[in-house]
């Protein structure tokens, strides 16, 4: 779910100014008939619904809210501190969607972000990174968006105040920090490779989540992949960064990717849970692995994972810590067992696959403990992470200060690293950010 | 309506999503095996399967297992031969038998995890239910029990 | 079809069937489909109709049993079933007498109804209470069996038996079942007749102390044994309460419900007015499922002006009772032996100590609930529940209509410990249904109501003294104990009557009234009223002996070290079963005596002062008399513990108990009752307590209270004396020792004494660290 709002890039284009609107000026593209659908064929149609779910369109073209709304018909709300903006419906209905876009329309759209009208679009949609996906893939896209049922809905108008409503003031934000083009290969890596580093720096846009970003918004070049906050979750450092204890193999991140769930580091959740099951699940088998090489090259696995197995067996070891002598007696030792031991416990020499060992977890050493939090106050779906098993909310069952001892209690025994600070205050702050409160059943 | 499987069979509830999945089993479904106990996940009483694992369904939204498989104790076994629940009786474990539902449902999901359990496994897993009438000692030997029976009839079929 | 009636569908339509299960559950889920589930069924138990009720032709000797013409032999069980598997228990006494076959045995957990006598589970009774008229009925049933079975067979009662259900002649028998389908015997005995009736000798005995499987356990490995809590009748709907700021004398000011009518499901809110006073400004909300109720009353706003106890403390409660011990006067002696002030002036030395206790809380599983309805005139309460005499007339005076017009329909209880004798939650269900003209409402407790609402156990502080003459010989002894009682608040016509003719709780100071020679005795109970005031004090699991043996075998310990002695010997030297310590028949025959030998055959088994151990490791012992002076079961307890020096925490390693109880009637029964008694004794001690704060206890669910769990269980060593002489109760001794004995274990190990409990590391560093600068 890529709703990660570039809050300075709304306001970013106020520096542009005048100056920028020759540069600026995009002339609009003429409408077409929408083509038949028996203009594509099933081939291209198949390679552009692989495109499609490789980009995740229909995480953030699906509106979530009002009960829901038809795959690709748009209206998905994105909070910004200027006021929500909604995205657009990408169904081929003429009139409110894209069935008058011309492939060529498309194609800039997704490489310079500028729609079919002429008008610069805001960079929550990432075309920075779409910009580097090949013709080919964005004809196939074409192929897929077109042959799907049109839908006849608008979306809500963006809530953004004048001026920043208007688009002009994009053109400068993209002067300072976007570069258009295509994808180069690397020639000093394999096919493989390559492949993977198209798919996560292209279509698969995931430094919009896991890359930092400047003031204005953009992605910084010099920290790519070091980490970052998006709606009140922290999406880990992809690269060496990562302060895990036991590195993200290429089989760790394959499984991750592909199945929701790493057997050392357990499910992913919160914004990332649909990547798996909804799309990467859906797609060949090849581009997850090129994926999960490639980031298995970005986190340097080779040269990390030598220390895996002392630091796997050290986890195992400090687990059982729980159980045994004056720990028992320590009172947030007790509140852990009662809690999350019974699905957490875990014995040497491996954790159990849907008993995620949160010695090994992002969340535990995270400079913050807003993953951790974010998981006990959500659990997690049957849906998320590992198919068809759940974690329960906590949101009723634990007070701030019970999550402030769990994860203060977490970070003392299971990591090495410094506690965490103002523990009860952020347990109440991502408190605030959740949506659907369950039924109390405690008081 | 909300929809799952339980016990084998497809159900559907039409309750608030928000509802936890224990107030759904017992009194829309009238799975009343499955036990209140403390309301925040950390006495076990109302500990079900979800996919196979041992989950607390007082505080696990309806809405979050839909879709999935859903495992009461009146489903354990159909004729409640479980080889847990042999044990149970074999060892005379039950006093007052409120916790034991959950008791017997988490002793199953760790035996999937576990099958050979060391006490330390056992004290692992199930230091999450309790049981007020302290029948611990008999928990850890029914455990014992059904694993070895567990893994007699692997080892036989 | 509509959802079943499980409670109406026993009622109507399966009275007089053979042993029901909760039955088919049919439960249409609107159109769409159906749900169906068949119960497994097996288990061994009858749930109960409106009152016992014999099968068609069955012969009903006594109210106690009835013999079907299936040869089903039903026992009717008026104890709750708690755990302690009291129906497997009871209904072997009456098997046994009768000689009846035990796979034929079903039992019945029987409703109210005044031929039943007084109802009540509690106090490790039932079997010492049941043991001679289940006997008696099962001799009255087994004398007309052999009558009735030595016509059919033709000869004389004289050269028949009854074994196994059969009535046998040489080598011809008939089944039970044939002697009443055939002669359908009508004669019935009254308690006089049965009196008389033979019993059979402890040598013939072939059910009791043998092992049987209990019939109450199948049903609970498989979901299908029903508690209160699960109680369904049609057209319920269901409530929580609001509770008030203060157990007694909050009003309520106003009710606003805005918000929890925006709740879906939301019925009404209901202030409720309760003549009986049971529960005092009590506001609660009606909903259509309970998730709705759980909402709303979140969302419902009331105000209070709270009663006068909002600001009370544990603090506040302790120090009242160091007062009352203080004075000289008040309070009421349970001995008061002459002398006793003469010791004391003539003392040479006093030696004294004073041992508190906090707040214990049940946490009894199932969170408090009941079920009331109107239905024919009657005033159905469908509950768990331990003392159903005591709480009709509360639920009748709260309805405003006679003690008849109230029945309890009997449940499993998820878990007593003495919560379920106090009935108040059974009121406000009652008055609910009324104020909702009868309908059925469902109150259910959640958690923290429930443990804001218990009636815990209540704090107490109690003073030991002796007099010592300068030969440092024992002359005399007191034993001082305030605490709140709970007899008086809830059922002050069963209150004993001290040496001076007043009432006082026996629950609150038994234990105290111990078997030692040491002089004159003064125990004198005092009812901290401040406690009373502010909360309903409970009787909790081994009521007062889970206490008062934390004061007197801490005591004796440190006393005979102060007096240079060992522990063990010096109790033994004090336990010589003289005067009124050497007991009296049928109760306590043989006295202290039976009470030095279960001490003496513990230290045989734990190796008290013969083994090593490693460092800050070592054996504590205590010993008592289980629950009651009246009903002694003679228990001794040894635990091994660890201190850790460096974070104060103390590991029980192993327990070791040697109980003499009589006559042991069911051995699995017996040995699960005391590890759990031992294991909450220890839970007592080193991991569970409350405090009150603000007039309510501080905590509300297991995220500050901390029972013990599995992974404390230490190792266990229990053993029972093989004995002859009539059985004693066995639900509460196992409790009574550990405390003391792990008190008296943390000195032995590292040299500190502690004299509160729970034992805390943080009183244990402070101990270290006294004895480290003294």
């Amino acid at each position: 779910m890529i709703k990660r709002l570039l809050a300075g890039a709304v306001g970013a284009g106020v520096l542009g100014g005048l100056g920028f609107l020759y540069y600026a000026w995009y002339p609009p593209i003429a409408t077409i008939e929408p083509p038949k659908a028996s203009s594509f064929s099933a081939e291209q149609i198949e390679r552009g619904r692989i495109v499609a779910a490789e980009g995740y369109c229909a995480e953030c073209h699906t509106r979530t809210d009002n009960g829901g709304g038809p795959e690709l018909a748009g209206d998905y709300k994105m909070e910004t501190p200027f006021g929500a903006i909604y995205s657009s419906n990408i169904t081929p209905d003429p009139e409110m969607g894209i069935g008058a876009w011309s492939e060529e329309a498309l194609r800039r759209s997704l490489r310079y972000g500028v729609s079919r009208q002429g008008v610069h679009l805001i960079p929550a949609f990432p075309y920075d990174h779409f910009t580097k996906m090949t013709d080919q893939d964005i004809s196939d896209l074409y192929a897929f968006l077109m042959t799907r049922p049109a839908v006849h809905m608008a979306r809500r108008p963006n809530e953004l105040p004048f001026p920043l409503s208007l688009r002009i003031f994009q053109a400068g934000w993209k002067l300072m920090f976007f570069t258009p083009g295509v994808y180069k290969p690397d020639p000093s890596h394999d096919a493989l490779w390559n492949r993977g580093a198209y798919l996560a720096e292209g279509n698969a846009h995931c430094g919009a989540c896991h890359t930092p970003r400047n003031l204005m918004g953009a992605e910084k070049k010099g920290s790519m992949y070091d980490g970052a906050v998006v709606d009140a979750w922290i999406a880990p450092p992809l690269n060496d960064k990562n302060p895990t204890p036991t590195t993200w193999t290429e089989d760790e991140l394959y499984q991750y990717l592909r199945f929701g769930v790493a057997p050392l580091h357990g499910p992913a959740g919160g914004p990332m849970s649909p990547i798996p099951h909804r799309f990467l699940s859906q797609v060949p088998e090849y581009d997850v692995h090129a994926l999960a090489h490639y980031f298995a090259d970005v986190d340097h696995a080779a040269e990390r994972q030598g220390h895996d197995k002392a630091a796997l067996a050290h986890a195992m070891e400090e687990s059982k810590k729980d159980l045994i002598g004056p720990n028992t007696l320590d009172a947030d030792a007790r509140l852990y067992q009662g809690a999350c031991g019974a699905c957490h416990y875990n014995a040497a020499p491996m954790p159990v696959l849907g008993r995620p060992e949160l010695a090994l977890n992002n969340a535990l050493w995270l400079d913050e403990p807003t993953n951790l939090y974010q998981v006990m106050l959500h659990g997690l779906t049957a849906e998320e992470g590992q198919s068809g098993i759940a974690m329960p909310s906590f949101y009723n069952a634990l007070s701030d200060t019970d999550m402030a001892r769990i994860a203060a209690y977490l970070r003392r025994t299971r990591t090495t690293l410094p506690p965490w600070t103002d523990l009860e205050k952020k347990a109440a702050d991502i408190r605030k950010t959740v949506k659907t409160i369950p039924v109390n059943s405690s008081h | 309506m909300i929809k799952f499987k339980l016990n084998g069979r497809d159900v559907s509830v039409d309750v608030p999503e928000d509802t936890p999945l224990l107030w759904a089993l017992r009194d829309e479904l009238d799975q009343t095996g499955t036990k209140f106990g403390c309301g925040v996940g950390q006495c076990g009483a109302c500990t079900v399967h979800v996919g196979g694992r041992a989950t607390r369904s007082c505080i696990t939204p309806v809405s979050s297992i839909e879709g999935a498989e859903i495992t009461t104790i009146e489903g354990l076994h159909p004729e409640g031969e479980h080889p847990v629940q042999v044990a149970w009786r074999d060892i005379q474990v039950p006093q007052c038998g409120y916790c034991q539902s959950g008791q017997i449902m988490q002793a199953a999901s760790l035996l999937k995890d576990y099958p050979d359990p060391t006490d330390e496994e056992i004290d692992g897993v199930m230091g999450g239910s309790l049981c007020r009438c302290m029948t611990y000692i008999r928990i850890r030997k029914a455990i014992k029990k059904a694993a070895a029976a567990l893994r007699e009839e692997k080892s036989n079929g | 079809m509509g959802k079943l009636e499980r409670i109406a569908a026993r009622q109507d339509r399966e009275a007089g069937r053979g042993p029901t299960r909760r039955g088919v559950l049919l439960t249409g889920l609107g159109s769409a489909f159906m749900f169906g589930f068949a119960r497994e069924a097996g288990a061994a138990q009858t749930y109960p109709q409106n009152a016992s009720m014999p099968g068609n032709g069955a012969f009903e000797p006594t109210i106690w049993c009835s013999i079907g013409q299936d040869g089903v032999v039903n026992v009717n069980i008026i104890r709750a079933e708690m755990g302690q598997h009291v129906g497997t228990a009871l209904a072997r006494i009456i098997a046994d007498e009768m000689e009846a076959d035990w796979d034929k045995v079903r039992i019945t957990y029987v409703d109210t109804d005044p031929k039943w006598g007084l109802m009540v589970t509690g106090g490790s009774w039932s079997v010492w209470m049941t043991w001679d008229v289940f006997r008696q009925a099962g001799a009255a049933a087994r004398t007309v069996l052999v009558e009735e079975g030595a016509k059919l067979l033709g000869t004389s009662p004289a050269n028949c038996i009854a074994r196994n259900g059969r009535v046998v002649a040489g080598s011809r028998s008939v089944s039970f079942g044939d002697i009443v389908s055939h002669a359908r015997p009508t004669r019935s005995f009254s308690p006089d007749e049965m009196a008389k009736l033979p019993l059979k000798h402890a040598s013939e005995r072939r059910l009791i102390g043998k092992e049987v499987k209990a019939l109450d356990i199948p049903s609970k490995t498989t979901g299908a044994a029903i508690y209160g809590i699960d109680a369904k009748l049609d057209g319920m709907v269901y409530a929580r309460p609001k509770l008030p700021p203060t157990r007694y004398g909050s009003k309520v000011v106003s009710v606003d419900d805005s918000e929890a009518k925006k709740v879906k499901g939301y019925l009404r809110y209901i202030v409720l007015e309760d003549p009986s006073e049971t529960v005092p400004g009590w506001v609660a909300v009606i909903a259509s499922t309970y998730p709705a109720a759980i909402r709303a009353t979140d969302a419902l706003k009331v105000t209070w002006t709270p009663g006068k106890t909002a600001n009370v403390s544990e603090k506040d409660i302790i120090e009242h009772g160091r007062k009352q011990i203080a004075d000289k006067t008040g309070g009421t002696c349970v001995f008061n032996d002459n002398g006793v002030d003469e010791a004391f002036s003539a003392a040479k030395q006093v030696f004294e100590r004073t041992y508190t206790c906090a707040s214990v809380l049940h946490y009894q599983l199932e969170p408090m609930n009941a079920v009331a309805r109107l239905q024919d005139g009657k005033w159905e309460i469908h509950c768990g529940n331990q003392w159903q005499s005591l709480f009709l007339p509360v639920i009748a005076k709260a309805l405003q209509v006679k003690e008849t017009d109230v029945v309890m329909r009997s449940y499993m209880l998820g878990g007593g410990f003495g919560r379920r004798l106090n009935g108040d939650y059974a009121v406000p269900a009652a008055l609910l249904s009324k104020a909702m003209d009868g309908k059925p409402v469902k109150l259910i407790l959640t958690r923290s109501d429930d443990m804001q609402f218990d009636s815990f156990r209540s704090p107490s502080i109690q003073t030991v003294r002796v007099a010592l003459d300068d030969q440092k010989n024992l002359k005399g002894w007191q034993h001082h104990a305030s605490a709140g009682w709970p007899t008086r608040v809830m059922a002050s016509a069963f209150m004993a009557k001290g040496d001076d003719g007043k009432p006082y709780d026996q629950f609150a100071i038994a234990g105290a009234d111990h078997w030692y020679d040491v002089g004159p005795m003064r125990v004198r109970a005092l009812d901290n009223d401040l406690a009373d005031a502010t909360f309903r004090p409970g009787w909790l699991r081994s009521v007062s002996s889970g206490w008062t043996p934390w004061a007197h075998e801490a005591f004796v310990d440190e006393l005979a070290h102060e007096l240079g002695h060992d522990p063990v010997d010096f109790r033994l030297s004090l336990l010589t079963a003289k005067g009124r310590n050497a007991g009296s028949a049928p109760d306590s025959v043989g006295g202290a005596k039976r009470q030095a030998n279960v001490l003496k055959r513990l230290v045989e088994k734990c190796g008290y002062g013969k083994v090593q151990l490693p460092p800050d490791t070592a054996i504590g012992i205590a010993t008592t008399f289980g629950q009651e002076r009246a009903m002694p079961t003679w228990t001794a307890g040894a635990v091994q513990v660890h201190v850790d020096r460096k974070t104060g925490a103390v590991t029980c390693q192993k327990i070791w108990l040697v109980l003499d109880a009589g006559t042991i009637i069911d051995p699995d029964g017996a040995m699960a009752q005391t590890e759990g008694g031992a294991l909450w004794g220890l839970s007592m001690a080193l991991f569970e307590n409350t405090e009150i704060e603000n007039g309510n206890v501080r905590d509300r669910n297991l995220n500050t209270y901390t029972p013990l769990r599995i992974t404390d269980i230490p190792e266990m060593d229990i053993e029972f004396v093989a004995s002859t002489e009539k059985p004693m109760g066995l639900g509460e001794p196992g409790v009574t020792t550990i405390g003391a004995a792990i008190a008296n274990g943390v000195f032995n190990a590292v040299g500190v004494r502690l004299r509160h409990q729970p034992i805390r590391p943080a009183d244990v560093l402070k101990g270290l660290s006294e004895k480290k600068s003294a």
